[in-house]
């Protein structure tokens, strides 16, 4: 990958003795060097010829890039070497000019963390050893970056890091001990520089800086025609957030309540119509014999029990057996002292409802919706309590005048309505704003000292701008621009919780969040916004 | 109440009887003509009289009813054109036909057995009820259009009215009301078993205004008039102990989808009814089943194969039918209804129900469904014109319209109807046919969607 001029300067190195005839250098020169624009994205798939062709295309042009040869002076590479154990990657030559902006010095000796180290040789500037052999780009991306291991970056924290590295911003590791309290801040104590775990590098970094920082051209600063591409980030979307209380409680409660509802309905809808039928006739059948003591049970009652299931109406049952024919009433009973025979219930058992009912698709989806959701009276305990009508009337007044008290603040829904404001009770249009404003205004931060961050969640960088990078200073970097939170599109949004308490830990920096989907990166950040107040009060 | 009602009705019954006599010596030649059938036990003969014409039956031996309602040996029965009519005999029994029929058949398959145990059932509990001094059944009968409610409903009053109980007719299909004109919801107290040919002789009933022939139109007017229906039937039930062990039954719209539905499950917890009877469908059962406490009954019951489909002119015709019954009497030959004028500035006139206005051009805090109930004043002009009005029995006061008298009136029965037959705006008065002459018995006056012209 990386070609040498001149082969003659490095005679120990055979495997990339490769020599370029003065043609191909020519050509490896005047190459492109811009990264193929992606443009706008159609994300549904058409099948149109137009859409797969530019789809090839773009795809070769990407294929074209990764295949390409990457020519490189020999004399600007800087040579590295990777040191596993400690996660860096340790420069053996004296550093190019990237040096005012990356690497820290420790224990004599100028290293790089493996993110700046992958994203130069990305850049062409750094050729990283590994057991006296350099790494390809695809072995970078491979032992410099891992999503397991704490001193690596993950594959999309890389992929944020190298976008706002091409775009020029300044971009280091977030190191929570570096953010100053709010009492430090009162203050205004001097800020510590530290970086955690590199102790040492405070001592000496000033010096290699200097040394080293004429030496070369600076990692490409970022090609007009990719920041067109790209929305500028880190001055993101302001999506203001209006600050809701912390939003933890109605997750637990539904849960517990869901299930045993679903398994009553459930349960209940085949239950409660046959062990209804069931019960009536049993009732009714008992009511006579204790009336008359003869022999009649209730018979049309037998015809609860109907023989056609129908799906989706009714629940699936095991067949019955045929119906018993019904037993000739007591003529007592009957008009005329009639005297009748049995009644054979089968055949019309046979005839009912045979003809389907007509309705229309709304009225169709309005039953299933009903039978879906609606449940059985009589799967409620307490209606099944009920023995009769005024039973069960006053416990749905009870259960209405309940649920009209209990659930809803009674300020809202018991009284009358009344104005916020009438007029005579505010004196000025200040206490009027007052009055009429009925959701009170919060800020991100309010109530945020008590939250903990969730585990997954984290700051990942500290982020500078391009255009302070003349005067930037390693051992004292001041305030960042913004610090960025990497999070996937395939994770969860953060919540109100992870806002509020990163926010919180950033301090008076903005947090802005880097939404990585696959190759491409969004930015967005929550800002505390202020309406504007047109009067003072 | 509805005396007024009642007063224009009682005078059919001796009337009718000697026309009958009449008829059946004219028709006597004609008998020897008739077709004779014979019919087994629990069969039953089922006709229709074609259009224009007339058909008489004769039970010639053995016994027959027709829905419950028992026929008289060597009586002439003549019904007119339309008339679809079941005689069944649970003993056997030969009946003679004269005059063109459509179609006339015997059918061994019929429900009357399943009926009767209904009956039997029911019966059971008034005996209870009367031991036990508790309430006897209330029975709401449900089934779409075309099941045979109302026949049902006939069946058993006259089965109970035969045992000598007292049961009560709660009539809530505005469209084809069985009782009074369409567009009412009424109740009627049943002492004799139904006329062969007239049906239940409607001695003061309780009638009120809906206005409709459909209760989709002021679905909370029909649910309102249903629990005041409900009301009045308890408050009669605790004085009057025959009433209340009678029960009542319920015949309902045959619109059992949507709206409908919750109206039904509305009319059976206002009623408080004991058992739900539903004709022939499978999910309308099962939906009851859900939404009805345990303790309600409700039976699937098999409709009966002679029951006939009517078209919506067929519909039309019977409304039109039974208001020119309310004026003109049975077959219009007993009554001679009034026409005269009455000036616009001695009535007022009312609708129930608002227009809808869409929610945002309400006031505030105000629901749509405050409108469907409220009283609205109709200036009358030429478009009254055979409109059907009702009478209320409110109490007229001098008082301008106050929204406290305005649900007086929904509350308040109806004491009778009278039909716009000309407007004249010039003289500011309209002519009306009235069952009584004037003076009107009552000032406020409330208009139906329903129109009759009388034309015969």
């Amino acid at each position: 990958m990386a070609d040498e001029e001149t082969s003659t300067e490095q005679p120990k190195l055979q495997f990339c003795s490769e020599l370029l005839s003065p043609s191909e250098q020519f050509e490896a020169r005047s190459r492109s060097h811009k990264i193929p624009v992606r443009g706008q994205k159609h994300f549904l798939p058409t099948g149109s010829e137009r859409q797969r062709e530019r789809l090839e295309q773009s795809l070769q042009e990407h294929w074209t890039l990764v295949g390409e040869e990457r020519v490189e002076r020999l004399g600007s590479l800087v040579r590295a070497l990777w040191i596993p154990g400690e996660d860096v990657v340790e420069l053996q030559t004296p550093a190019g000019k990237f040096w005012q902006t990356m690497g820290y010095a420790a224990h004599g000796k100028q290293r790089l963390l493996p993110e700046e180290a992958l994203y130069l040789m990305e850049c062409g500037n750094l050729q990283v050893f590994h057991h006296d052999l350099p790494l390809s780009i695809e072995e970078g991306y491979e032992r410099l970056l891992s999503s397991g291991r704490p001193g690596l970056l993950s594959l999309h924290q890389y992929q944020v890091f190298g976008h706002l590295k091409r775009l020029g911003y300044v971009v280091n590791r977030f190191d929570p001990s570096t953010v100053q309290s709010r009492y430090e801040r009162q203050l205004n104590l001097p800020q510590s520089r530290d970086r955690h775990g590199h102790h040492l590098k405070r001592k000496r970094s000033q010096s290699p800086a200097h040394r080293h920082a004429g030496d070369q051209t600076p990692p490409p600063p970022e090609k007009p025609a990719e920041e067109g591409a790209e929305p500028t980030p880190p001055s993101p979307p302001a999506s203001p957030v209006c600050p809701d209380p912390p939003l933890s409680p109605p997750q637990e409660r539904s849960p517990a309540r869901g299930p045993p509802q679903d398994q009553s309905a459930g349960a209940g809808a085949g239950q409660g119509l046959v062990g209804g039928g069931r019960d009536g006739r049993t009732r009714l059948a008992g009511a006579g014999a204790g009336a008359e003591g003869g022999p009649e049970c209730l018979p049309p009652l037998g015809l609860q029990e109907d023989p056609l299931p129908r799906p989706g109406l009714v629940p699936p049952r095991p067949p019955r057996p045929p119906h018993p024919p019904l037993p000739p009433p007591d003529p007592r009973l009957l008009p005329g002292a009639l005297e009748v025979g049995e009644c054979n219930v089968a055949p019309w058992l046979r005839q009912l409802s045979l003809r389907d009912e007509r309705l229309s698709r709304r009225e169709r989806d309005r039953q299933r919706q009903r039978s879906r959701y609606h449940r059985d009276v009589n799967d409620d305990r307490d209606v099944r309590r009920c023995r009769n009508w005024a039973e069960y009337l006053e416990l749905r007044e009870r259960r209405w005048s309940r649920r009209n008290h209990g659930d809803k603040p009674a300020n809202l829904w018991n009284g009358s309505v009344t104005p916020l404001s009438q007029p005579g009770h505010a004196s000025s249009h200040g206490d009027l704003l007052n009055q009429i404003g009925v959701i009170q205004s919060s800020r991100l931060l309010d109530d945020a000292v008590s939250l903990t961050i969730p585990s997954q969640w984290k700051i990942s960088f500290d982020v500078y701008q391009p255009d302070t990078v003349a005067d930037y200073k390693k051992s004292n970097p001041g305030k960042p621009y913004t610090r960025m939170c990497v999070c996937s599109f395939e994770g969860p949004v953060p919540d109100l919780q992870v806002v509020k308490s990163l926010s919180f830990q950033s301090g008076d920096v903005p947090v802005t969040f880097a939404a990585v989907d696959r190759g491409d990166i969004s930015f967005y950040c929550f800002k505390d916004i202020q309406l504007p107040v047109d009067v003072c009060h | 109440m509805a005396a007024w009602n009642s007063l224009s009705m009682t005078t059919e019954g001796p009337e009718k009887s000697a026309e009958e006599g009449a008829g059946a010596a004219s028709g006597a030649a004609s008998a020897s003509t008739g077709t004779r059938f014979d019919l087994e036990k629990e069969t039953e003969l089922r006709f229709e009289v074609e259009a224009g014409e007339r058909v008489q039956l004769e039970l010639l031996s053995g016994l027959a009813e027709i829905f419950g309602s028992e026929l008289n040996r060597n009586k002439k029965y003549s019904f007119g054109p339309g008339s679809k009519i079941a005689v069944f005999t649970w003993q056997g029994c030969s009946v003679s036909l004269s005059g063109k029929t459509e179609v006339a058949y015997i059918s061994r398959d019929t429900p009357m057995l399943l009926y009767l145990n209904t009956h039997a059932a029911l019966e059971q509990m008034r005996q209870q009820a009367e031991r036990d001094n508790e309430r006897g059944p209330r029975v709401m009968v449900v089934g779409p259009t075309d099941v045979g409610k109302s026949t049902v409903c006939r069946l058993l009053l006259n089965y109970a009215v035969r045992l000598g109980r007292r049961p009560t007719l709660v009539e809530l299909d505005v469209g084809q009301s069985g009782v009074s004109v369409p567009g009412t919801m009424s109740a009627l107290c049943i002492e004799r078993p139904a006329d062969v040919e007239e049906g239940f002789s409607v001695q003061a009933p309780l009638v009120y205004h809906f206005g409709s022939t459909t209760p989709g139109t002021n679905i909370k007017l029909y649910n309102k008039l249903t629990s005041t229906l409900a009301e009045v039937f308890s408050q009669r039930c605790e004085v009057n102990r025959k009433a209340s062990v009678g029960g009542c039954i319920i015949n309902t719209c045959g619109w059992v989808k949507g709206s409908g539905y919750q109206a039904l499950v509305h009319c059976a917890s206002a009623f408080q009814v004991d058992v739900v009877l539903v004709l022939d469908q499978e999910r309308l059962y099962n939906e009851l089943k859900r939404d009805l406490p345990h303790f309600v009954r409700v039976v699937l019951l098999p409709k009966s194969g002679g029951v006939v489909e009517r078209s919506k002119d067929c519909r039309r015709e019977s409304r039109d039918e039974k208001i020119r019954e309310y004026f003109y009497g049975f077959r219009g030959t007993s009554f001679y209804p009034h026409a005269f004028d009455v000036r616009f500035a001695d009535v007022r006139i009312y609708k129930i129900g608002a227009p809808s206005i869409p929610d945002s051009c309400l006031p505030l805090g105000m629901s749509q469904d405050d409108t469907q109930l409220k009283l609205v004043p109709v200036s009358p002009g030429r478009d009254l014109t055979h409109h059907v009005l009702s009478v209320s029995c409110a109490e007229d006061d001098t008082g301008d319209g106050s929204s406290a008298r305005g649900r007086g009136v929904l509350e308040n029965p109806v004491c009778g109807f009278i039909v716009v037959t000309a407007v004249d705006t010039q003289a500011q008065v309209m002519t009306v046919l009235s069952p009584a002459p004037r003076p009107l018995p009552r000032h406020t006056l409330l208009i139906m969607d329903i129109r009759f012209i009388d034309l015969k």
